[in-house]
């Protein structure tokens, strides 16, 4: 587990978001998925995108997924808060798409920088941020 | 439904670019200062006076970082002016080129018959809280360390090498005759010519973003007038109509699996604008594209249908300068002129105008009747650019 850092910008958690937070506490990946026509709605939001239902529900994820682009933060940049990530350097921000279909952005951890690939498949693990944040990030599956 | 050529730009104004506010001791200028100042250069290329505004059209477009939600109405107590229309241009990076529309369509419908749009940004100069983040931004992206456009663009950039074989000396291209333009255009901020290695030498920021792939914040003001094909007659300068434009906001919605990420919204927004003009590729005689970033300008250039998706080819035998097959950022574009925050996208319609009317000077593109810009807005999770806005332009009704 990595070490907590109070510094590091937390999410809110807001009432849409609060089950996926509250999931993540449990090491479970969860998403919003329409009980209308089965769209998977990733990031949290009150109805559906592809057909406007309200009825949502929250679905536990695989937790798998692959790279589909990554880039290693080498340096700290821009607001203040972003010093309190300087230990981490180098670190990678990916877009791993979940084998599900959401897109998320988040760290590819547990390997060395230089060993991220595209295409490389990937596992969600959390770490936990805060008292109540676990953030989900992403490990190379085991082959 | 057209606009076409139902309005004319008939003033400039830019100010000249400068970092005023980055060392210790320098003299800081306000917002207010550039847009005041750009204001009176337009005023004066077009012959008209500042009350000729009032009950007519103002249209501002609004900084990433300011505060407060009320600039244009600032702007309009700034200047001096009652406008009878006023529109603030909230999409971003687009907002310039979106408030061509939205003034030309007020023109058109006989609520003003003139406009001055405008926009400055002082980022080195002024200090702000930072704004306020969205959602998205803030829950999804920030506690992960993501740096800015940075580390989105350099994800988008990665791909499409990956997908295409796309390599630096593809995309170096568009940088050295981007920087070749600057250095004929004695209003460029970053005027020495560069090779392909000094682009493919400079220092990684984003990996694989480096530091000439992304565009130079800074301070400045600029401005254009709009007014009906009727009043532009009676003005000093040849009028530049609003030929074609074509908008979309937010042009794929979740973030999904795949390569729509690298894929702009210009691609429809573009072919709107080209049929609204009744133009075809071959009859674009150059462009000005929206330019944060290399790649950015890079996938423009394929998603507007100037060549397939991947065509490495096409980039590998283009002549992109102001005496090739296909011109583009003649002046230079934000990457070298400089980016005073969402204002910045104005410099790309400013540079048409006066390829238009003739006064590219030492790069003025031999017979340019009809020229096509770009707007971009907005990085949005997970996938590209937001808001793509485009607009045809030419100096025939």
């Amino acid at each position: 587990m990595a070490e907590v850092n109070l510094r590091k910008p937390l999410p809110a958690i807001t009432t849409e978001a609060k089950p996926f937070w509250d999931a993540a506490a449990q090491q479970k990946l969860v998403i919003q998925r329409c009980h209308g026509c089965r769209a998977w709605v990733w990031t949290p939001r009150p109805s559906c995108f592809e057909c406007g239902s309200e009825r949502l529900e929250w679905t536990p994820m695989s937790g798998k997924g692959e790279v589909y682009s990554f880039t290693v933060i080498r340096q700290v940049a821009g607001r203040a808060a972003s010093k309190a990530f300087e230990p981490d350097i180098p670190y990678v921000i990916a877009w791993v798409d979940l084998d599900e279909g959401p897109r998320m952005i988040t760290n590819v951890v547990g390997c060395g920088v230089e060993d991220v690939k595209l295409g490389m498949k990937v596992s969600v693990v959390f770490e936990q941020q805060s008292a109540e944040i676990w953030l989900p990030k992403f490990k190379p599956s085991p082959t | 439904m057209t606009i076409r050529s139902k309005a004319a730009i008939v003033g400039i104004g830019e100010t000249p670019t400068d970092r005023l506010g980055s060392k210790p001791g320098e003299p800081r200028k306000s917002s207010a200062e550039y847009i005041s100042w750009a204001m009176h250069l337009a005023l004066e290329d077009a012959g008209l006076s500042l009350k000729d505004f009032n009950g007519q059209g103002l249209g501002v477009t609004i900084p990433t970082a300011y505060p407060q939600p009320f600039w244009p109405e600032e702007v309009a107590e700034i200047l001096g002016i009652t406008p009878g229309f006023l529109l603030g241009g909230a999409t971003g990076g687009a907002g310039s080129v979106s408030l061509l529309g939205g003034m030309a369509a007020a023109i058109n419908s006989g609520l003003i018959e003139i406009a001055l749009c405008i926009g400055a940004a002082a980022p080195f100069s002024e200090h702000f809280a930072g704004g306020i983040q969205p959602g998205d931004m803030r829950d999804w992206e920030i506690p992960y360390g993501t740096m800015g456009p940075n580390s989105k663009i350099a994800m988008v950039m990665r791909r499409h090498m990956h997908e295409y074989g796309t390599t630096l000396d593809h995309l170096g291209k568009i940088a050295v005759a981007g920087r070749y333009h600057a250095s004929l255009n004695p209003a460029a901020y970053l005027r020495k010519p560069i090779t392909i290695d000094d682009y493919k030498n400079s220092r990684l920021v984003a990996d694989p973003v480096r530091l000439l792939d992304c565009v130079l914040p800074a301070n400045g003001g600029k401005a254009y007038i709009l007014a009906s094909p009727e009043r532009a007659k009676k003005l000093r300068k040849r009028p530049v109509y609003l030929k074609g434009f074509g908008e979309r906001s937010n042009p794929s919605y979740g973030a999904r699996a795949g390569s729509d990420a690298l894929v702009m919204g210009v691609k429809d927004s573009g072919k709107v604008a080209m049929e609204m003009a009744g133009v075809k590729h071959s009859g674009i005689n150059f462009l000005q594209l929206y330019d944060d970033y290399i790649i950015v300008v890079y996938l423009q250039i394929e998603d507007l249908g100037f060549c397939a998706k991947g065509d490495l080819g096409y980039f590998e035998r283009t002549d992109f300068t102001f005496k090739g097959q296909l011109p583009i950022q003649t002046g230079g574009g934000m990457i070298n002129c400089g980016q005073p925050s969402t204002a910045g996208g104005t410099l790309h319609i400013l540079e048409a105008v006066r390829q238009l009317r003739g006064e590219g000077g030492e790069r003025q593109v031999p017979n340019a009747k009809i020229g096509l810009v770009s707007g971009l807005g907005v990085l949005p999770y997970g996938k590209n650019l937001g808001c793509c806005t485009v607009a045809v332009l030419g100096n025939e009704a």
